[in-house]
């Protein structure tokens, strides 16, 4: 009796993976093959992730009475996945297994909102993804369909399909499968191309250029000299962070300022100095109002924006900007007298949507990033700098006792980041580490080594939640 | 801000898909092969049976049965086929009132549990004085793997009301043999039949040898000149409901004992061990013959398939058990109703065959593939040890040692990905605003409700204290608000108001003085279940009016507290909420969160543009972005919005790590993250971008004027 073949689709609503199953089952069907698909929409609705389950008969002739409705861990033969994490979950509920399974899945991710809504980065380890597609099918054909569905204009689900084709796993010729796209009356160029990208790249016949994000060098020009001493003063470990805060602070502010930078750089283990140098040079250019318009105005800004929302050259951009200034931030650019008396007053928010593309939009904004001269005499400048000599000196003083412990202070600059709420949360959590942790252990309270790890376990808790609990919750089991 | 242009007649089709393949299908004629899906199959038997009027209320799985007829009115107006497309499953259970008095067949569906449920009480009503055309429910038994319902099984209702019920094997000519049979089995007993199709079996793709549609004999084309005469036995009134009570089971079940047997609906699998056997459910025997293929005993074991599970043949079940040994009783679900008559039925019989159940298969809970396997395996063990299971056996646990082994190696559970708001949705907004509003007055008790907006019990909004089903998420607080010193809210979409929502929440709400806060989805379709169209859709296919419109009911119903608002703009309805929580105005206070069902409206516009763009017409498109120089990766615009076009990229900053968030390209220009991040006062990432396709002279002149002077502006 003829066993089928069985095919488990793992796919995100909205990828076609329904039509992908029509496909399949017109194909085997002009081919005279015995075929049957089921599969469950219910949950696949607006990007919920679910799955097809189809049957073909290897060859012509009688299907056995009853083809199986759901699939069996250990009896699939092609496993088909749109996304790399939806291939993991066929593995980790046991549908694709060495012994049998073919898999042909993405590999770019599509990362699932509690991933994205994490405070750092939340997305799962794809390491552990690729190891167990590798270790725990039989046969793989992998390589990033949704750039493949870019390339060729179609769809993901028409890329599958021709990685299907192109995997010979099914007796079912490419030419069944291009009229079953085209019996399917919809976008049938577009899928035709999606269909032979797919193809050729589970036959290896494309290589797929990787798309990989390039960091972003800061420009500062004229910063030569300060780059030849920070090449005597500093590790050549800690060099290419060291010359993008020297090139950062320069835009950002002046070459003093840099010059500031390499000065308090001075007096770390060596060790030390790249952590230190990393998180100074983004404390030190902390994100006021100044260093927005800065942003906003940067004359490579523009080319980049047009090229993310893919406008054609010949299209005019208007951009809009989303402001909402009150009184923190505009009494960070007041003298520190200014700012007391207007953080004194009640709170209020200015909403301004300003259109950075107009010559009067463009203008202001321009102004505002003109302010750096103004910076030093602001109340938040000051501030600031209080701040990040209190922060330099712990880690000098946390240096005798332990490099651990030093690092684990550095590191906690990390949680002091963003605007309004976020950075007000963000400086409260440092300080109260500080004040219940570091305090203590450089007052001799607490031995250093265990200093080291209840920052360390502090700073991972502030970033869990934001409603700050579990910070809450391991600051009190430390004290205990 | 999104406009909202008046939707033109013409392209008022049914937004979620289009049935063009569907409706053709449903025109073949004898000899012809059908291919498709369970559910089609269904609706082209209907339609050979000569129905002469078809309704129901759609949800998964059986949605397709009714939108497909909707698309199809030129067929249904050739053979005079009446469809309605009821409000609520209660209608459309009473629609089948009209094979009481007259001989016409009609058939009606809807989603089961939830649907059985509303639906209860007409179905007791029609149940009682009976029928004389026959009358078939298709139930679309919302179970398992892909369900979004409470698991409860439609089996209770075909008990206690005496209505018979088919469950048949998931193979299109057997299902379209059931649904022809079942409004025979109808007729020849007065009995209106259930037919339960699980998810699988609704999608299941097949073919089967269609026949001519049949223009029923008494219909829209070819009406009656005069009503049914006074009928007083077809009245659901004492005393007839007493006599109806003894015909049922002394008259109705013996027929349909009989009619069962006479057109063997249900089917025998033949085995060569005379002293075992196996009782299934036909709408799992799939799982359970690839159960036994695969322990290598298929075709060992008799197998009867109950294509029918109520009522039980009391003959042949215990004409197929009497030489037996040990029967196994393969039933999904709880509780163990078929198990428990066959016992009682064997045990009346002084039959001592040892049946085996529940006690070798899970109570409840969906039999998949693995849970079938592990049952027949200590079946066999118990009652059959001279079968050697050993290879199989041993197959079975090492694919299980794999599977640990596969989730050892990816340590730790997956992320989960459940359903959630698309792109640009109009409901988002409204919890972005609720959870602005508890970061002032803090934690609120929200009932919710069942539609799109039920995604909001997920991450990353995690609202919502309970569901009491569709529509009810007012009445649902009733009890709640006088007990809490805060107002409660209570979130309900316009389709959950149409249903029953309008009556069970706001009528019984203003007439109890209940001094709560109701927020209206009014999207204008039934969003979740696939945008089928609801009283306030703006026109419908028919005559493209629109048939009521919320506001107006409300009013009419004497809500004074009535605010309609854009849902986009979320420091408006965050106003509104704040208001409504802290008015000293007492009663109920409704707000009509407007905005379309966004997944509808891409639909029609994006060929409307495309075409308008190759007409070279001027079309400003809207995207929004976020700069990820100022971004500083905290994400907390993503936990208030939770777009899918709203992600993470790795921060380009060579002194960072936390990735950044950034904006794809799946972006529709609704403007929710540029407004949450003004509303909550997050940061100025975030930038609106307006594309002018096609610019005029104009636009380019005015364009090229201002880079000029901005580029000199910028390069000093």
């Amino acid at each position: 009796m003829l066993k089928s073949i069985n095919i488990l689709v793992g796919a995100l609503g909205g990828d076609g993976g329904g039509v992908l199953c029509d496909w399949i089952v017109s194909a085997a069907h002009s081919q005279g093959l015995g075929v049957q698909a089921t599969q469950i929409p219910g949950v696949a609705q607006r990007t919920g992730a679910t799955t097809y389950y189809l049957e073909v008969m290897p060859a012509r002739g009688p299907a056995p009475a009853v083809l199986a409705l759901n699939p069996a861990i250990g009896e699939v033969d092609v496993a088909l996945a749109t996304e790399l994490l939806e291939a993991g979950r066929m593995i980790f509920n046991g549908f694709v297994t060495p012994d049998r399974t073919t898999l042909i899945a993405s590999t770019h991710r599509v990362l699932a909102i509690g991933e994205r809504a994490a405070m750092g980065d939340g997305s799962f380890d794809v390491g552990r993804l690729l190891r167990a597609v590798k270790e725990r099918s039989k046969a793989q054909i992998l390589f990033d369909m949704d750039q493949a569905a870019e390339e060729s204009g179609g769809v993901i689900n028409a890329v599958l399909l021709g990685a299907l084709a192109g995997s010979g796993k099914l007796p079912i010729g490419d030419a069944a499968f291009e009229a079953a796209i085209r019996e399917g009356g919809k976008a049938i160029d577009t899928n035709l191309a999606a269909f032979a990208f797919g193809r050729a790249h589970a036959r290896g016949e494309l290589e797929q250029a990787v798309r990989e994000h390039r960091k972003r060098q800061s420009a500062g020009q004229g910063v030569e000299d300060l780059i030849e001493r920070a090449r005597q003063e500093f590790p050549a470990s800690s060099l290419d962070i060291v010359e993008e805060g020297v090139r950062r602070l320069t835009t950002y502010q002046d070459r003093r300022y840099a010059t500031l930078y390499l000065d308090r750089l001075r007096g770390f283990d060596p060790a030390l100095v790249r952590d230190v140098a990393r998180h100074l040079a983004v404390r030190m250019s902390f994100e006021d109002v100044i260093r927005v318009a800065q942003a906003k105005t940067s004359a490579e800004r523009f080319a980049r924006v047009r090229a993310e929302v893919r406008a054609k050259p010949h299209e005019p951009v208007e951009l809009t900007e989303h402001f909402k200034p009150g009184n923190e931030e505009i009494a960070a650019i007041l003298p520190p007298w200014a700012a007391r008396w207007l953080m004194a007053r009640a709170k209020f928010h200015i909403s301004m949507h300003i259109r950075s593309t107009t010559i009067w939009g463009f203008a202001r904004l321009r102004f505002l990033a003109g302010l750096r001269w103004w910076r030093p005499y602001t109340h938040r400048f000051i501030e600031e700098q209080a701040e990040i000599e209190r922060w330099l000196q712990a880690i000098r003083s946390a240096q005798s006792l332990s490099p651990d412990f030093a690092r684990e202070i550095a590191e906690l600059a990390r949680l002091v980041k963003g605007y309004g709420d976020t950075y007000a949360r963000g400086l409260g959590n440092y300080r109260r580490i500080s004040v219940e942790i570091i305090a203590p252990a450089l007052a001799g309270r607490l031995a250093p080594s265990k200093a080291a790890d209840a920052v360390a376990n502090a700073r991972v808790a502030a970033l869990a939640d934001p409603e700050g609990e579990s910070l809450s919750r391991t600051l009190a089991a430390i004290a205990a | 801000m999104l406009d909202q242009p008046q939707l033109p007649v013409s392209q008022r089709t049914n937004p979620e898909r289009s049935f063009k393949e569907e409706v053709r299908a449903l025109r073949l004629g004898d000899g012809e092969v059908f291919r498709g899906e369970g559910i089609l199959a269904v609706t082209k038997a209907i339609l050979q049976a000569g129905v002469s009027y078809v309704g129901g209320y759609q949800g998964a799985p059986v949605s397709h049965l009714v939108d497909v007829l909707v698309e199809s009115q030129d067929l249904l107006d050739e053979l005079g086929v009446h469809l309605e497309t009821c409000t609520n499953e209660s209608s459309a259970a009473a629609l089948l009132g009209a094979s009481i008095n007259y001989p016409i067949r009609g058939c009606v569906t809807w989603k089961s549990i939830v649907g059985t449920n509303v639906a209860a009480d007409a179905l007791s009503n029609l149940a009682s004085p009976g029928v004389i055309g026959g009358a078939l429910i298709v139930v679309g038994e919302d179970y398992g793997e892909g369900a979004s319902v409470i698991q409860e099984r439609a089996h209770a209702y075909a008990l206690k009301s005496s209505v018979w019920l088919m469950d048949p094997r998931p193979s299109l000519p057997t299902i379209v043999n059931c649904t022809e049979k079942a409004f025979e089995l109808s007729e020849a007993t007065n009995t209106p039949v259930m037919m339960e199709l699980r998810i699988r079996a609704c999608h299941v793709t097949g073919e089967f040898v269609a026949k001519d549609n049949k223009p029923p004999a008494i219909s829209r084309n070819a009406r009656l000149a005069e009503p049914a005469l006074h009928n007083y036995d077809r009245i659901s009134h004492p005393p007839s409901t007493y006599a109806h009570e003894k015909i049922k089971v002394e008259v109705r079940q013996p027929a349909a004992e009989r009619f069962i047997v006479e057109h063997g609906l249900n089917e025998f699998f033949v085995g060569d061990r005379s002293d075992l056997g196996i009782i299934v459910q036909g709408g799992i025997t799939n799982v359970l013959m690839r159960g036994l293929d695969r322990l290598e005993v298929e075709g060992k074991i008799p197998t009867l398939v109950l294509n029918v599970t109520h009522p039980l043949v009391g003959d042949q079940i215990a004409d197929f058990c009497r030489s037996k040994r040990a029967v196994l009783i393969v039933e999904e679900g709880a509780p163990d109703y078929i198990e428990q008559a066959i016992h009682a039925l064997l045990r009346k019989r002084d039959i001592g065959t040892k049946i085996y159940g529940k006690d070798v298969l899970p109570m409840a809970g969906e039999y998949t593939a693995e849970v079938v396997t592990e049952g027949l395996l200590k079946f066999l063990a118990l009652s059959a040890n001279d079968i050697d299971l050993s290879g199989p056996r041993q197959r079975f646990e090492a694919a299980r040692a794999g599977r640990a082994e596969a989730q050892r190696l990816l340590g730790g559970p997956l992320p989960l990905r459940p359903p959630g708001f698309c792109v640009g949705c109009p409901e988002r907004p409204v919890f972005s605003a609720i959870k602005l509003l508890e970061r002032e007055v803090g934690k609120v008790h929200i009932s919710s409700d069942i539609g799109c907006h039920s995604f909001a019990t997920l991450a990353p909004f995690n609202l919502g204290n309970s569901i009491l089903g569709f529509g009810m998420s007012l009445a649902a607080a009733g009890a709640v608000a006088p007990v809490l010193q805060k107002r409660t809210i209570s979130v309900m979409g316009d389709g959950g108001f149409w249903h029953n929502g309008l009556l069970s929440g706001v009528a019984s709400s203003m007439f109890n003085r209940g001094d709560r806060v109701l927020i209206i989805m009014q999207n204008g379709y039934t969003s979740a279940t696939g945008a089928q169209f609801i009283p306030n859709t703006a026109g419908n296919r028919r005559d493209g009016e629109t048939t009521s419109d919320i506001a107006a009911t409300l009013k009419a119903m004497g809500v004074k507290w009535l605010r309609t608002i854009r849902t986009y703009n979320v420091a408006t309805m965050l106003g509104s909420l704040r208001e409504a929580m802290n008015t000293k105005e007492g009663g109920l206070k409704v707000i009509v969160a407007d905005g379309e069902c966004q997944l509808a409206r891409q639909r029609r516009i994006r060929p409307q543009i495309a075409a308008q763009l190759k007409r070279g017409e001027r079309v400003v498109r809207t995207r929004y972005g976020v700069d990820d120089e100022v971004c500083t990766g905290d994400h907390s615009c993503i936990r208030l919005s939770g777009c899918p076009s709203l992600v993470v990229k790795p921060s380009p900053d060579p002194l960072r790590t936390d990735p950044v968030a950034s904006v794809n390209n799946g972006c529709v220009g609704c403007g929710l993250c540029g407004e949450v991040a003004d509303a909550a006062v997050l940061c100025p990432s975030f930038y609106k971008a307006d594309i002018v396709q096609n610019a005029t002279w104009w636009d380019r002149l005015v364009w090229r004027l201002r880079s000029a002077v901005i580029g000199a502006m910028a390069g000093a």
